[in-house]
């Protein structure tokens, strides 16, 4: 009797079959690695994170590292070098990013601000100090409450203004250290709606106009204060499209270009922005896609690990500190002369 | 010739049942025993938690938990929360209004609880009957807040498989064994 299947046949093709499920199995597997399943219950900010072209009046020119790590904050001197609070140290580098000096602190540095007769004021938490250009320690000043946490600093010819989240107030303190003024507490009888501040970024700025410039991140508005603490002029609306800021709490940090626009820094979807003075958009500086990592969550033990800081310069080029990435980027106008200077 | 004594028999019934009883009880009592031993060995040592430092909230611990719903829940670190009115672990990006109402919620389950405070202060709270660990709000927490939110594997629900089916597909591999004695990563701030 003819047997139906020999056994060469049946090793063969089974030889075959075995080979082909392996190759199957591999080739699947690869699919599956190379697209994992989309999450059903993604919390969808796509659509926010391009900006429309024409709002881009800014160009990229420069980016360079800080030298220290743990950068926080960032200011500018008189002499336009900038000082950057990076653990417990304060920077000093020029605006190629190349360090000129470097001043070291016995804490983590919080913020820091630079007068124009070259004092450099710096924030340690709960506490400032006084330095001078070289770096020694001409004062310490007491610390005002047990809850203050130092978030922003801004010194004019005779005052300094501290930003103090724990407490949520803004200090005015002359040159020597004494304080003079609380700026911004809740205070209905003055219309003062009070600083709302889910997590610790109240900055203060001094603007050409002669008024604070102060954000209130849980209200998503910047307000502006006489030195007196009368409060004068708030703007700003929550809502991730661009005009607006984003999020629970933004913006988290200011600056002042010459001519008084304000650059706005966010975080979350990490943009900067300028504003006019009366606070319409003007244009983007940069935005989610620039800073690819900065949208991390920030540590919970200090938020104030992540986020952007920025600063300008007398030309107008702005200074994006991105702490998360540990380095600066330089942004110019397009249409500008110092985009073309600074680029080449 | 005195007659031959009956011979003894081996075993008397007597004995034969007072030994069975004792052989009885020692085999109840070595069975007892060995049971015992079993379950303290069976008790485990270790269990399943979720690292929130590690976790990516990719939506697998809604849907590979052998529970459904899942073990995975999110808790709430009330130290952290800012208490904000618009908070993004509760709200859609870009909610029609600060309200409670379902369209404005993140959570696919309504499974958080927005309470009045004071003005403008929320607290928020979790339904763990409600929550499936989807970690929408934990991704929305995360990104634009404090991070209040977290998932964590709750072991009043968790059944501790010798190999946890959400630990095998987590894309974050935030998932290991902790110690029984600490189950739980509690987020804590140095706020105050």
């Amino acid at each position: 009797m003819r047997r139906l299947v020999s056994r060469r046949w049946f090793v063969g093709r089974g030889v075959v079959a075995a080979v082909l499920g392996r190759l199957a199995a591999v080739v699947g597997a690869e699919a599956r690695a190379a697209k994992p399943p989309a999450n059903p219950f993604a919390y969808d900010i796509t659509k926010f994170r391009t900006i429309d072209p024409k709002w881009l009046h800014y160009q990229q020119v420069a980016q360079f590292k800080v030298p220290r790590s743990e950068a926080r904050r960032v200011a500018i001197g008189p002499d336009q070098n900038l000082y950057v609070s990076a653990g417990n140290y304060v920077c000093v580098l020029n605006t190629a990013g190349q360090r000129l000096n470097e001043f070291a602190l016995p804490s983590p540095v919080r913020c820091v601000a630079v007068a124009g007769d070259g004092l450099v004021y710096v924030s340690l938490r709960d506490h400032l100090e006084v330095l001078d250009s070289k770096g020694q320690r001409r004062a310490s000043w007491e610390s005002p409450n047990k809850k203050t946490w130092f978030t922003g600093l801004a010194v004019g010819d005779n005052d300094l203004f501290a930003a103090d989240s724990g407490n949520r107030v803004v200090l005015r303190y002359d040159r020597s250290g004494k304080l003079l003024k609380r700026i911004g507490e809740k205070n209905p009888d003055r219309n003062i709606p009070g600083f709302v501040l889910p997590s610790p970024f109240l900055d203060v700025e001094l603007h050409p106009d002669g008024l604070l410039r102060v954000n209130n991140p849980g209200r998503h508005q910047v307000l502006a204060f006489t030195v007196e603490g009368d409060m004068e002029l708030a703007w700003g609306k929550p809502t991730m499209a661009i005009e607006g800021f984003c999020g629970c709490c933004n913006p988290i940090a200011l600056a002042i270009l010459p001519g008084g626009r304000i650059v706005t820094c966010e975080k979350g979807l990490p943009r900067v922005k300028v504003y006019s003075v009366r606070g319409e958009l003007e244009s983007v500086v940069a935005g989610p896609a620039t800073f690819a990592d900065n949208a991390k969550a920030c540590d919970p033990t200090d938020c104030t690990t992540g986020g952007l800081d920025a600063v300008a310069d007398r030309a107008g080029r702005i200074y994006v500190l991105d702490p998360v990435a540990n380095d600066l980027r330089v942004f110019a106008r397009r249409d500008g002369p110092t985009a073309s200077s600074q680029a080449s | 010739m005195t007659p031959a004594s009956p011979p003894n028999p081996p075993v008397s019934r007597r004995a034969f049942l007072r030994d069975g009883v004792r052989l009885g009880a020692m085999t109840g009592l070595g069975a007892l025993l060995g049971l015992a031993s079993t379950r303290s060995k069976a008790k485990p040592g270790y269990v399943w938690q979720i690292d929130p430092n590690k976790c990516v909230r990719c939506g697998n611990c809604a849907t590979a938990c052998v529970l459904k719903p899942s073990a995975v829940k999110c808790v709430q670190a009330y130290p952290i929360c800012g208490y904000c009115e618009l908070c993004t672990g509760y709200f859609v990006p870009e909610p029609n209004a600060l309200t409670t109402a379902a369209e404005n919620q993140v959570c696919p389950t309504a499974a958080i609880r927005r309470r009045f405070i004071e003005e403008p202060y929320y607290e928020y709270s979790i339904d763990e009957e409600l929550c499936i660990g989807c970690g929408r709000c934990v991704e929305g927490c995360t990104r634009f807040g404090n991070g209040s939110f977290y998932l964590q594997i709750r072991h009043d629900r968790c059944l501790n498989c010798n190999e946890c089916s959400i630990a095998r597909v987590c894309a974050g591999d935030a998932i290991h064994r902790v110690p029984a004695s600490q189950p739980y990563f509690i987020k804590t701030t140095a706020h105050e």
